[in-house]
């Protein structure tokens, strides 16, 4: 703590440590060089001032001691040096040696008021003692060097405080800024922090989850189980993890992700648990649904094969050849994967019959304007359109080959529509300009699938009729039928 | 031949899927078995009611209405007369409790030769 300023009138040395030099203010005659030589051969240093001013800056810069004699007090204004006294800080308290003017008998007043104003004074007699200058002024050196221990003592003390604070704020802006809640225990398990997030959640009072209570937060189906392992992991310091559904301040109960780790002191024990919880409920909920749809879609699924099994255990049992079979099962079950697309895009609820109807016609289209379709645009279930492609399938494939739209000129029709009074659906379909129809002699798949199948899926009735003209189909069923 | 056609027990086939159903009886009848179909359970004990011919149950689980095929087999098993019990289902993990005692499983979609083997072997028993 060396002073490196240069003083005015002071001619200090630039390696003197100030707090451990002795001011001395002693202009009459060779009383301060004296002084500083009796000093001196006790390896004390010396700092001899002109005059209170001078004396007063000393004391601003944290001089050791300071020895003054009496009559150098009384010379000139005291007020500096008393300002500067009196601006010390709290830990700095500069000790005085006066020496006092032997010239007089008593001392005045004002001298009197002058000591007590330096506060830290002793007063030796002149003349000198050598001996009792130089243990006055270790003395006052040695108690000075305490005030600089206290000082810094109180420096670190301060810094300690500080510190702590701002890890507490830090800590606080963390926990509160995160978007889990966190929350803290004591080694015994009881909840003494809970970060903003908490209270956001839960709506609760500031504190009333103290302790325990917090299990009360829990959906009563989940306490049990969360509090054990709790209290397990409060015994063997494993890492605390569990799902739980927690009250949000809405009152609904949401999903969240409770985990939680000790902290351990130097010797191992735990000092303290930090946990967190973690709104996992969308996620959640997502997962379920997912299991949800994927369950259905497996059920969707062994569906479809079990209607593409019969495709073609039916159609094998028919072939002719393996060639046909391969023809009319592909044909078959690609009718049936197009069917599902458009499913798919109804969401698998229903779809309408025009849409059913139109992409049933698509690959038997060839511009030429041989299909007449007329009907409302009637809702229908899944199902059931379906159903209805597959047998608008057969007799398209059927027309295809060996009925109306086997021939240039060949139309067929397409109606539906709903009796007003019957409340009955009925759905036609009729050839006509193509070659004589004669009754098949086998009973194909397409024909079995109308008559017996069809009808099952609208609980109606079907019927196809071998008209010489044109083949005819007719599907009657109650309205209800359509969708269920 | 007849006497052997004779002796062996109806069929009772329950599936609410129309094709799926036709595509069984067919299956069926072509193992020489006769048979009679329904879509519902409610069908179903109308008809084992109405015919005592019946010997087995061939039967879907998932099913519209009051019971579904676990449930009616339940209810034919402790009927009269004794009618062997197959139940079929696209679901694989049946728990074994769920099902009657001696039922058959048959997984969907249908594999034939499974099925025909079983009912061949039923037949035998009934004998």
């Amino acid at each position: 703590m060396s002073d490196q300023l240069p003083q005015p009138g002071v001619e200090a040395e630039a390696s003197v440590d100030i707090s451990r030099a002795v001011a001395i203010l002693a202009p009459r005659g060779r009383d301060a060089a004296v002084a500083a030589q009796l000093l001196a051969k006790d390896n004390i240093a010396a700092l001899p001032v002109g005059d209170l001013d001078q004396l007063a800056a000393m004391v601003g810069q944290h001089v050791g001691a300071v020895l003054v004699t009496e009559e150098a007090l009384a010379s000139s204004d005291i007020g500096a040096l008393r300002h500067a006294i009196e601006a010390q800080p709290k830990w700095s308290d500069v000790p005085f040696i006066v020496l006092a003017n032997g010239a007089l008998r008593t001392r005045s007043d004002r001298a009197g008021q002058q000591m007590d104003a330096l506060r830290n004074a002793v007063l030796l007699s002149r003349p000198l003692h050598v001996e009792e200058l130089v243990r006055s002024v270790r003395s006052a050196l040695t108690a000075r060097g305490r005030q600089h221990e206290a000082r810094k003592q109180l420096e670190e003390l301060e810094l300690r405080e500080r510190q702590l604070y701002e890890s507490e704020a830090k800590f606080h802006a963390i926990t509160d800024s995160v978007d889990h809640m966190i929350w803290s225990t004591l080694p015994d398990g009881y909840h003494d922090y809970y970060n903003s997030r908490w209270y956001e959640f839960t709506g609760v009072p500031e504190g009333s989850t103290d302790g325990s209570a917090w299990n009360g937060m829990f959906h009563a189906g989940d306490q049990k189980k969360a509090w054990a392992l709790w209290q397990h992991c409060l015994t063997t310091g494993e890492t605390y993890e569990v799902e739980y559904r927690l009250r949000h301040r809405s009152g609904d109960y949401r999903w969240v992700l409770g985990r939680a780790r000790p902290v351990r002191d130097e010797s191992g024990t735990i000092v303290r648990w930090y946990g967190s919880c973690t709104d996992i409920h969308e996620i959640k909920m997502a997962e379920q649904q997912r299991q949800l749809m994927l369950g259905e879609m497996n059920h969707r699924v062994k569906n479809t094969l079990a209607m593409v099994n019969v495709m073609v255990s039916q159609t094998l049992r028919q072939a002719d050849n393996l060639r046909d079979a391969q023809e009319s099962i592909q044909s078959r079950i690609g009718m049936m994967a197009q069917a599902h697309d458009r499913l798919i895009n109804a969401a698998w609820s229903e779809t309408h019959i025009s849409e059913v109807v139109e992409a049933a016609l698509v690959p038997h289209r060839s511009g030429e304007g041989r299909f007449a379709i007329t009907g409302a645009d009637l809702p229908i279930g899944s199902k059931q359109a379906l159903a209805l492609t597959m047998a608008l399938h057969e007799l398209s494939t059927n027309a295809s080959k060996y009925g109306a739209l086997s021939v240039q000129g060949g139309t067929v029709s397409i109606a539906w529509a709903v009796d007003g009074e019957t409340e009955l659906f009925n759905f036609t379909w009729t050839e006509s300009g193509g070659p004589t129809v004669t009754e098949p002699t086998r009973r194909g798949f397409g024909s079995r699938m109308i008559k017996q199948a069809l009808p099952g899926y609208f609980t109606g009735q079907a019927e196809l009729s071998y008209d010489p003209d044109g083949l005819k189909f007719k599907l009657q069923a109650p309205l209800a039928g359509l969708i269920h | 031949m007849t006497n052997v056609l004779r002796k062996l027990p109806a069929v009772l086939i329950v599936e609410d899927e129309p094709l799926i159903r036709m595509d069984a009886v067919d299956m069926i009848e072509d193992a020489g078995f006769r048979t009679y179909e329904a879509a519902s359970a409610d069908d179903a004990i109308r008809l084992i009611n109405g015919h005592d011919d019946i010997g087995i149950l061939f039967t879907d689980i998932d099913m519209p209405g009051s019971m579904d095929g676990l449930a009616l087999a339940a209810y034919v098993r402790n009927g009269w007369p004794p009618v062997a019990i197959m139940i079929a289902s696209g679901v694989v993990e049946i728990e074994a409790s769920a099902m009657p005692e001696g039922a058959a499983f048959i997984p969907k979609p249908y594999a034939t030769s499974q099925i025909t083997k079983t009912m061949q072997e039923i037949a035998a028993r009934l004998d």
